[in-house]
């Protein structure tokens, strides 16, 4: 019995992470499949059951979030897809193992810029989670990350840059020239999971001095 | 940066470069490891243990490593990513648990606690074909190094 080719049903189906937010992806070889249907279950790890994803089943979209699902970020997860054609034909495909942890990459930090006459003042706020607490509270990045830090850059002019950072969350670049623009950067580090944030960015005008006018 | 493992101390060894070795093999290693439904180092294993237990239990799980699932794995890990990840891991689980002298005059119960949940590890890794266990144990580094991480200190 020669098994059926069904590769052109279903492919690449994996986890997209961000901020711990889940999202099982997956795609199907064919140029367009109208006729196919997809239903999703997950399971974690080590445990013997298979649970159907209610509101992910036959859908026709290719996309089904499993945040709550998956919410445990101390836990590791699998899901599988399961593609039936309206011929008949089906296919199965899992996904590797999943740590949301390990896996999830960091948005850019919600930062405020306050300008000044003589410095620039940058307030990161922290970064909440879909993830809950076992008090139910939201847990923070910060939480989660031991390691977490922030790295703050501004653009004095071309050649020239002042660095701040660590993990509090209020910092100041002072001895600037009034009345000017500068362009701060800042990111999210977690180095012991190798993970970097694209950068915030504010661009910002030093108060004009009026001490003597 | 060390380890804390309740009385025992660990320095020398950067936690981020035994993440790094073993991320670079993740989902090679783990793709070959098809038994979803059995997890070795599970919760009753490593939750909630005492800074007393902990150096009891990573020296145990460290020697086990050593001895059982890295010493033969390493003839079927023919990848060479594998292989450089797997001699990373190696040399700085031999470090560590060379480093690690629990107390002898600790009660007996701390110590007893310790073995009983490693014992849970050991039968589960016992109930599998040898190679899947072996496989299943080098997997689950990822879950292993998480839990180290709690008794690092940045």
């Amino acid at each position: 019995h020669i098994a059926e080719d069904t590769s052109d049903l279903l492919q690449y189906v994996k986890f997209q992470s961000s901020n711990f937010e889940n999202i099982l992806t997956w795609d199907s070889g064919l140029e367009s499949a109208p006729d196919v249907v997809y239903s999703v279950e997950y399971k974690t790890y080590g445990k013997k059951e298979w649970l159907a994803k209610e509101g992910c089943q036959r859908i026709t979209r290719k996309s089904c979030n499993l945040t709550t699902e998956t919410g445990n970020h101390t836990e590791h997860y699998y899901a599988r897809v399961t593609a039936v054609s309206a011929g008949g034909r089906s296919a199965t495909k899992m996904t590797d193992r999943f740590s949301s942890m390990q896996q999830t990459t960091i948005k850019p930090p919600d930062v405020t810029c306050i300008p000044k006459v003589r410095s620039i003042q940058m307030i990161v706020h922290p970064t909440s989670t879909p993830i809950h607490a076992e008090d139910g509270h939201l847990l923070t990045l910060e939480d989660i990350f031991q390691d977490l830090f922030y790295r703050l850059e501004l653009q004095v002019n071309h050649t020239y840059q002042m660095h701040l950072g660590g993990k509090q969350r209020d910092y100041e670049f002072i001895g600037l020239s009034p009345d000017t623009e500068f362009l701060g950067t800042i990111t999210i580090s977690v180095p012991n999971f190798f993970k970097e944030s694209a950068p915030y960015v504010c661009r910002v005008k030093t108060l004009p001095d009026r001490t003597w006018t | 940066q060390e380890f804390r493992f309740g009385p025992c101390r660990v320095q020398g060894v950067a936690l981020q470069e035994l993440r790094e070795a073993f991320w670079t093999v993740k989902d090679t290693v783990q793709a070959k490891d098809n038994i979803t439904s059995v997890r070795l180092l599970r919760k009753e294993v490593l939750q909630d243990v005492s800074d007393a237990e902990s150096c009891y239990l990573i020296r145990a799980l460290l020697k086990f490593y050593l001895n059982t699932v890295f010493k033969n794995y390493l003839d079927e890990a023919a990848d060479v990513r594998i292989r450089r990840s797997f001699s990373t891991l190696a040399n700085n689980f031999f470090v560590i648990a060379s480093k690690l002298q629990p107390s002898e005059d600790e009660m007996f119960s701390i110590s007893e606690s310790a073995r009983r949940r490693f014992l849970l590890f050991q039968r589960a890794f016992k109930q599998l074909d040898i190679q899947a266990a072996q496989t299943k144990a080098f997997g689950e580094v990822d879950i292993l190094l998480t839990w180290m991480e709690k008794f690092y200190e940045f």
